[in-house]
């Protein structure tokens, strides 16, 4: 492939720097603010996704179940491909964990002759199948399993979890898709600018002979560099954010150490911010006539 | 090489080239007259795709310009050397660079757009400005500049609009020698001019053009 295209480009940004700049600043700035989203978002969307570990659903057992038709409920629970893990607990350990949990007002049992208590089984879900949907399909289920009295999960919690990973998604995509339109939209009008600044050069182009690609080919290259560029300078902010919070604010409030950063989203912004500016570009020259 | 059947070009309803025929052989050089708007321009720029005739047909070098698709006129441009009338050289950049310009176009190698751009401005005697700028240079060598554009991607037509228009007698024969020159050489030529001074100096088929209607031919 012939350098000219490049040369070409390369000359057009130097020649029209104040206005590629200012293309740049503003590519740069809407990629920053791509990555502090991302930034943000990731982080809730680990939270989101340790949630699910904590949830548990409990199923009471009957009274009177013997010792083996307790470990043979187990043993088919364990099966189950939903479940991550089971645990027992006894009468006795239910009784003493509500103490605890009481501590103060654990004089509210002191009048208890007998342990009111049932044994039951704390059932943790794999994390794919902590939604409203499976929780309550795999609670129907458990129910039809003789010597099951009851079982009880945070319907609201599942509902709550399966919601913040939605919107971490959500909101995700939304900030993405409206900040990438606002990237093409500045390589557009860029590109369509200095486009029209160089009509006649084009004019001329065409009446020498070239192609639509010969003459599209250096604006659409200016429009990728200037994405490029916006990509790096992105990655510069966020580095100085990255540092910013993690050294300088996390003194105040120590949390915030523990925040982590997507260092692929930093590798991938040039090139986000490189195909944003070919697609600006590319959209901003549109179909050229011979 | 080029043929005009019953061609005819309106801008709106007013006519500017009336069923126009004429054909002119490979290797042949002729020149279109007529007075200011008699249509010469228009002319030439139906040659080279830039205006669409309304009526007619005209054939280039065997292409019937009406069945050619849009990626083909850039290959049909390649074949046809432009002198325009107004020179239309890029005055942000070198004179080497306005004439490499149609090489890159050609997606030729660097090393062939040097050679040939260099042999082109040879040419024109106009090497040693390669490095300036089109603005610093006067009228005539301007023109040159824009011959030499036209010839370096070797084309088998060359058309100039008006190649002598504002400059002085000395330099037009300058211009009208190079042609010639051009012509012995194998390109077919053929120049619009008002120039009754030129066509004086050349014995050379002269077609005439008169309120957008064929005149009539004569040898000059």
């Amino acid at each position: 492939m012939s350098s000219y295209p490049f040369k070409s480009a390369l000359k057009s940004l130097a020649k029209e720097k104040w206005i590629n700049i200012l293309s740049v600043l503003t590519v740069g700035s809407s990629l920053l603010i791509i990555t502090l989203a991302v930034f943000f978002l990731y982080n809730l969307g680990l939270i989101a996704n340790h949630l699910p570990e904590r949830f548990s659903m409990m199923a009471y057992l009957k009274d009177s179940l013997s010792r083996e038709e307790t470990q043979a409920i187990m043993a088919s629970l364990k099966k189950r491909p939903e479940i991550a893990g089971v645990s027992y607990i006894s009468r006795e350990e239910a009784l003493l964990e509500l103490k605890q949990a009481l501590r103060d007002s654990s004089h509210l049992l002191e009048g208890l002759d007998e342990n009111p208590l049932t044994p039951s089984i704390e059932l943790k879900l794999r994390k794919e199948f902590v939604t409203p949907s499976t929780t309550s399909r795999i609670s129907e289920e458990l129910m039809k399993i003789p010597g099951i009295d009851s079982i009880y999960y945070g319907e609201r919690t599942a509902e709550a979890i399966d919601l913040l990973k939605q919107s971490v998604q959500n909101i995700s995509l939304i900030i993405f898709a409206t900040i990438s339109l606002g990237v093409v939209f500045v390589t557009y009008s860029t590109v369509k600018i200095l486009f029209y600044r160089k009509k006649d050069e084009i004019e001329i182009l065409k009446l020498l002979g070239a192609t639509g690609g010969f003459i599209r080919a250096p604006f659409v290259i200016e429009g990728g560099i200037i994405g490029l560029l916006g990509g790096i300078l992105g990655i510069l902010g966020a580095f100085v954010f990255y540092f910013a919070v993690t050294y300088r604010l996390s003194m105040l409030i120590p949390m915030l150490k523990t925040l982590l950063f997507p260092v692929g989203v930093l590798i991938a912004l040039p090139f986000v911010g490189l195909i944003l500016g070919v697609i600006g570009s590319t959209i901003a020259i549109g179909r050229i006539r011979l | 090489m080029i043929a005009f059947e019953n061609v005819s070009k309106f801008y709106g309803y007013n006519p500017v080239l009336k069923n126009i025929t004429f054909h002119i052989e490979k290797g042949e050089m002729a020149f279109i007259t007529g007075p200011s708007g008699a249509g010469k321009s228009t002319l030439l720029k139906l040659m080279y795709m830039a205006e669409l005739p309304d009526e007619g047909e005209i054939i280039i070098n065997d292409d019937h310009l009406s069945s050619l698709n849009m990626p083909q006129i850039p290959l049909l441009r390649r074949k046809i050397g432009v002198v325009f009338q107004d020179f239309k050289l890029l005055n942000n950049v070198t004179i080497f660079d306005n004439v490499a310009l149609a090489l890159h176009i050609r997606r030729l190698s660097a090393k062939e757009v040097r050679s040939l751009a260099s042999e082109a401005l040879k040419k024109v005697s106009l090497r040693h400005l390669a490095d300036s700028y089109p603005q610093s240079l006067s009228g005539g060598e301007q023109q040159r500049i824009a011959i030499a554009r036209a010839i370096v991607g070797r084309p088998l037509i060359l058309l100039a609009d008006e190649p002598t228009g504002n400059l002085d007698p000395d330099t037009s024969l300058d211009i009208l020698t190079l042609f010639q020159d051009l012509n012995y050489q194998g390109t077919t030529i053929l120049i619009a001019t008002h120039n009754r001074e030129l066509l004086g100096k050349t014995v050379k088929r002269i077609l005439k053009l008169e309120g957008g209607s064929f005149a009539g031919e004569e040898i000059g």
